[in-house]
């Protein structure tokens, strides 16, 4: 993975599955280690917009045991007691993985800690931000969130430019509501991604969209009249990775490709 | 129904998530709503809604005495639809412990601050302990944070500030008058079972689960000097009525 120049900003993120969904293929959250380019890459679950459900901690565990990695979960509501300080340990991070829930309460509690400021300048040294659902939809300008029930726009970080919602194929409720919202010019143009499915980001531009299932998607919405115009975007199906596999296979066909389009990203746009 | 007056309840910690075997603060905060089967509603937000926490309250609070519910800022799935309208039917809103600035940040970002001052407003009693304590206050010492334990605003319904787990929790005491001392508006701190009863914005009285459990009131003297005033505690249990009668 380059490093050493160019834009070294990359965010995956999932319309759903991974880990956090017990979703069979373990593909997804092996690209997020194989991103960070590291033999033993730094990985830290931030399990915030679940209010720090033990479930997704204990998935996150047993995934992510069976590869080469340094583990680690940064639990914001049990900072009590601890040392831990949390800018200081996102920053010593290869990848963040942030894990789905409530986008609202999530980036509230972010912003009480100071996180959001942290995760732009992850991003900017390279870390790779990975993350599900509200997890994904996060790093946006905006998201479209059932915080309140009833999904509607929510402000992400701004990481990223546009919105995005998730869940599409197994949420046809968010879908509508994504749809309204951007008929009504209330959140930009952006992406819809369906369980399991994933976009790649170098820098702010979309590199390549991933599924680690057959018939997973990503469409392209865009504002239009009367109706927003909806373009299916070419989707690259991941192999399957078995458990301890990431190291032992070092770099696959995928990655090369991933990396392929990373290089040229760089070179014609960033160098 | 007849206009109720701004109440809330402050445990310095205690009620049913520390006190198992001992029901005499969630008793008591029942009662303060003079109704049979009051509605209840606890918000578990402090503790990222942990499921265990939640059960523990039903367990606590059965549907026997009251009405429960419970209002989920992080679990979609069991988010009511309107989390305004149902604090504001309610006739009691548990507030769980945990840390206090997720809290916070969770419920402005939620509207649930202002939901809330609108139902104490509308005399809805509201109660809580730990963070479900520090949260009404104007300032509080929180010891949710790496380290020190360090100032908090809260939501400022009471014009004073707050301390919980006073004399149990190392440095607690000695962060609150630390910033009493450098300028945080002077108040209340509690020891776990220990409980401040406010109507309106003013102490009413300091009620106690367990014999001894002590609360004070702290604030500077002319000189700036912290001073720590102790203020009386009725112990709601029967041993307190048994000493009564003798009296």
């Amino acid at each position: 993975m380059p490093t050493t120049s160019g834009d070294r900003r990359r965010i995956l993120a999932l319309g759903g599955g991974g880990f956090t969904a017990a979703e069979p293929s373990a593909a997804l959250d092996a690209l997020v280690l194989r991103l960070t380019g590291k033999r033993v890459p730094r990985i830290c679950f931030l399990p915030t917009a679940s209010g720090d459900q033990r479930e997704q901690v204990i998935r996150f565990q047993e995934r992510f045991a069976a590869w080469p990695c340094e583990r680690s979960v940064l639990s914001l509501f049990h900072l009590a007691g601890t040392q831990i300080d949390p800018r200081a340990h996102l920053l010593s991070q290869d990848a963040i993985y942030v894990g789905g829930g409530s986008m609202r309460s999530l980036l509230a509690i972010w912003r009480e800690y100071g996180i959001a400021e942290t995760m732009r300048e992850a991003w900017e040294a390279g870390i790779v931000l990975a993350g599900v659902s509200a997890g994904a939809m996060c790093w946006f300008e905006a998201g479209v969130s059932r915080s309140a029930g009833r999904p509607e726009p929510v402000l992400g970080l701004g990481l990223l430019p546009g919105s995005l919602s998730v869940h599409c194929d197994s949420d046809p409720e968010r879908l509508r509501a994504y749809l309204r919202a951007l008929a009504e010019h209330a959140l930009p143009s952006g992406y819809a991604a369906d369980d399991s499915a994933a976009l790649m980001f170098a820098g702010t531009e979309l590199l390549t969209c991933v599924a680690s299932r057959n018939g997973a998607g990503i469409r392209r919405i865009t504002i239009g009249r009367p109706e927003p115009i909806q373009t299916p975007m070419p989707i690259r199906r991941l192999e399957e990775t078995a458990p301890g596999a990431v190291a032992r296979r070092g770099i696959g066909y995928e990655d090369r490709l991933a990396l392929a389009e990373f290089r040229a990203l760089r070179s014609g746009r960033y160098s | 129904m007849a206009t109720r007056r701004p109440q809330i309840v402050a445990f310095g910690g205690g009620g049913f998530s520390m006190e198992s075997e001992n029901t005499l603060l969630d008793d008591y905060v029942l009662a303060l709503t003079e109704v049979d089967r009051p509605r209840i509603c606890f918000l578990p937000t402090a503790s990222g809604d942990a499921d265990h926490y939640i059960v523990r309250f039903y367990r606590a609070f059965g549907a026997s005495r009251c009405e429960p519910s419970h209002l989920s800022l992080f679990r979609r799935e069991t988010s009511v639809a309107d989390p305004r309208a149902h604090l504001l039917a309610q006739d009691l809103i548990y507030v769980g412990g945990g840390s206090v600035v997720s809290l916070l940040g969770t419920w402005q970002a939620h509207g649930l601050d202002l939901a809330l001052r609108e139902a104490w407003l509308s005399g809805v009693v509201l109660c809580g302990g730990s963070a479900g304590s520090l949260c009404w206050f104007s300032e509080a010492v929180s010891g949710f944070h790496r380290g020190e334990p360090r100032r908090v605003l809260g939501l400022g319904l009471l014009p004073w500030s707050n301390a919980v787990h006073y004399e149990s929790e190392g440095g607690r005491r000695g962060a609150f008058h630390t910033a009493i001392r450098s300028g945080m508006p002077p108040g209340y701190a509690a020891n776990d079972g220990a409980a401040l009863h406010f109507v309106g914005s003013e102490l009413s009285q300091v009620v106690s689960s367990q014999a001894g459990a002590r609360a004070y009131f702290v604030s500077p003297d002319a000189a700036g000097e912290v001073v720590e005033r102790e203020l009386p505690a009725r112990y709601l249990g029967h041993d307190s009525a048994r000493c009564a009668v003798a009296a």
